[in-house]
């Protein structure tokens, strides 16, 4: 057994095991919030399998989710990049829906007059759509980062006016008729899955990939996790914010384009619920809504969830009521379990290894902090 | 140097602490403005009608300001409201009795200080984030409310509730101008918050914790219990607001209120409430809420579709809160000029 005296070659062991204990935990963390979301998974679809495995394992009942996720999962990532940041984005389905009314209003004017033209020019439709959720992306970021709002103020304020508008531009009313390739691309499908899911999982990576492994990643998360730091470290906060609203934009529109294509039709209204929905999967998938944490597997997982329950739900006829009800009791359920965990380990020195040596080197005070440092970024 | 000193501390005087006199000349000068545009603007009528249609807004706003001074942000109280008010009505109804109107408000009350008590708990003893957790339970409170206690629309209210639909504080026949005689508990409700709030240990605990919470906490306020009171409070008071849009539309809807959250935020934070806490004065939520209703009304009378109402409250969001962050940025931007140039 080594003694004070050894302190020094006791530190290092003491460093190491500590550091490898960290790794380890740091990834159970991440592979418990995801392991956590496949067992959900797993088990919503187990249980609505077994209470009426007619209509919910019935192969259309199986591709409706996989169609119907794409739109809320493109939103829950989105809001998950804006959570990231300690932000939040309630714009993000008036976004989407001022997309989609762009592209129907520009179609069917087009082909009032001029039919194969407006088929002709669909993908200029969509692109001009996705530009116009950019372009709101684009106000959030003015009024967050530069003029200096606090997110869920600008954001609130431009999902009024946003929705506003649209109300305005539509007079309230649904609005008909979408670009053919978009129906196309709507009902097609490679080897059963569809097109849309497939969209939807190459968006996520693609996020996934930009939060995880890019500088910009890296920043949003030191700017989330805090922002003091992140400035004397030297990120340009004003940049990470702009690009993150950008994004968020972006995805919105990209959301707005997926309305159209599931469903030809565009209203100023549609999609209200998604809101609190949104967050539910942000929120479910792992993310920290006081920044600094997220995974894009939790929350693609999450969508699943979300999306298997609620169709569960329609399988064994309960009401989209009594689905806001499941909601909100899932989202505080989740965030007072992970409440309780975290704080239960602060309270423990988890790792036996780790207590014993640590109360033998007579650091274990330090030792505790630093796993409270551990956990808490 | 002095003049410009002087010059600025009238101007802030004038201002107010929470922008209250600003607020005050924005509404005169769209009274003015308003007056000239549209000659039967300036009437009695106009006065006592915008009055009424503030009433609702106003006791919603006095309970999103108060949880907003303690640094949460609630959107469930439009659903607590209708959810206490429909509830109530649709007991009496169901039971064929009438409790009387001290009946009606005293249960409508503790149904929304129960709601209320549900939002204080799981926000006061997990330490959640107070908007999320308010948009779950309005999911939850909506839900309950349309599945198990009534989706339908009620016409007939309890004989007490629909005598004072009709009851009025004054009325000019000849002009056909009605004051309502619900203004007077609105009031009452008013002065009693800003009494709460200025001279009890509560209402100053409640600034304590929206300034920081840690700081309240070792100057001994109990942080918990005063967050679980505040949303039993809030609870409580956005019921009455339930029940007096009830009162005053003379049916109970449960779809209604749920979705003018927006509007009611909008105008305690425009009336100078700070999200971050700590700030925000029941003058200036009341300033707020008539500015947005001024706005409402003036754009109305100058034919102005409604549809354009939800992206004007937005953009007066924006401009008020806009200002107020770049005032609060240069006045950070002072202070450090001053602390380099002294050290």
């Amino acid at each position: 057994m080594p003694t004070r005296s050894q302190g020094s070659s006791l530190g290092v062991l003491n460093s190491r095991v500590d550091n490898i204990v960290r790794t380890w935990i740091a990834n159970l963390h991440v592979d418990r919030g995801i392991g956590r979301m496949v067992l959900l998974l797993v088990i919503a679809f187990g249980v609505f399998a077994a209470l009426n495995p007619r209509v919910f394992l019935n192969p259309l009942n199986l591709q409706n989710i996989m169609v119907s996720a794409p739109e809320v999962g493109l939103l829950a990532i989105a809001m998950t990049l804006a959570m990231l940041t300690g932000g939040i984005d309630l714009s993000l389905v008036s976004i989407a829906n001022l997309t989609a009314i762009t592209i129907s209003t520009m179609y069917a004017g087009l082909a009032a007059s001029d039919p194969a033209l407006a088929e002709s020019l669909g993908g200029m439709i969509v692109v001009v759509g996705v530009a116009v959720g950019v372009g709101a992306g684009l106000i959030n970021a003015v009024l967050i980062s530069t003029v200096g709002i606090a997110p869920i103020l600008a954001t609130l304020a431009t999902m009024q006016i946003f929705n506003g508008l649209a109300i305005v531009w539509t007079g309230g009313r649904t609005l008909y008729g979408a670009p053919e390739i978009l129906g196309g691309v709507g009902q097609s499908t490679v080897a059963g899955i569809p097109v849309l899911f497939l969209i939807f999982v190459v968006v996520a990576i693609a996020i996934g990939v930009l939060i995880g492994r890019t500088p910009f990643g890296r920043k949003t998360q030191l700017q989330g996790s805090n922002p003091a730091a992140a400035r004397y470290s030297g990120i340009r906060s004003a940049s990470v914010l702009y690009g993150t609203y950008v994004t968020t934009g972006l995805l919105g529109g990209l959301a707005g384009v997926l309305f159209v294509t599931r469903n030809p039709t565009a209203s100023a209204d549609y999609g209200t619920s998604y809101v609190l929905l949104v967050i539910v999967i942000a929120v479910l998938g792992g993310t920290n809504p006081m920044g600094g944490f997220a995974t894009v597997t939790g929350v693609v997982l999450a969508t699943l969830v979300l999306q298997v329950v609620q169709s569960g739900f329609n399988a064994i006829r309960l009401s989209s009521y009594e689905y806001s009800i499941a909601q909100g009791v899932i989202l505080i359920g989740v965030m007072v379990f992970d409440q309780v965990r975290f704080r239960r380990r602060g309270r423990y020195v988890p790792s036996t290894q780790t207590r014993n040596i640590a109360s033998l080197s007579g650091v274990g005070n330090d030792t505790k902090k630093r796993f409270d440092e551990v956990k808490s970024t | 140097m002095t003049s410009s000193t002087r010059a600025r501390s009238l101007g802030s005087r004038l201002a107010g602490a929470n922008n209250e006199g600003m607020l005050a000349i924005i509404i005169l000068v769209l009274v003015v403005v308003m007056s000239i545009v549209s000659p039967s603007f300036f009437t009695v009528h106009t006065l006592f009608s915008i009055v009424r249609s503030a009433l609702v807004p106003t006791v919603l706003a006095i309970a999103v300001l108060l949880v907003i001074i303690s640094g949460g942000i609630d959107v469930s109280f439009a659903a607590i409201a209708i959810f206490a008010a429909y509830t109530t009505v649709h007991l009496a109804q169901a039971g064929q009795f009438d409790p009387g109107i001290i009946g009606v408000l005293v249960f409508a009350c503790l149904v929304g200080a129960a709601l209320g008590a549900v939002n204080g708990a799981v926000i006061a003893r997990f330490r959640l984030p107070t908007l999320i957790v308010t948009l779950a339970t309005q999911g939850i409170f909506r839900g309950i409310l349309l599945v198990y206690v009534g989706s339908r629309y009620i016409a007939e209210l309890p004989a007490s509730m629909a005598s004072l639909s009709t009851a009025n504080l004054i009325a000019l026949e000849g002009s056909r101008s009605y004051l309502h005689l619900l203004v007077v508990p609105v009031a009452v409700l008013v002065l009693l918050t800003a009494w709460v709030l200025r001279r009890t240990m509560f209402g100053r605990g409640i600034y304590a914790i929206g300034g920081d919470t840690e700081a309240a906490r070792r100057a001994g306020f109990p942080v918990v219990r005063f967050q679980i009171m505040l949303y039993v409070l809030v609870g409580a008071i956005a019921a009455v607001g339930g029940l007096i849009h009830v009162i005053l539309n003379r049916n109970a809807n449960p779809q209604d209120i749920m979705g003018t959250e927006l509007d009611v935020i909008a105008a305690v934070v425009l009336g100078g409430a700070s999200v971050f806490g700590g700030r925000g004065s029941v003058l200036g939520t009341v300033l707020g809420v008539v500015l947005v209703q001024l706005i409402n009304n003036s754009l109305l009378l100058m034919g102005v579709p409604t549809a354009w109402q939800r992206a004007a409250v937005g953009l007066l969001l924006v401009v008020g809160v806009g200002i107020q962050a770049i005032s609060a940025r240069r006045a950070s931007r002072r202070t450090f000029v001053i602390d380099t140039a002294e050290v």
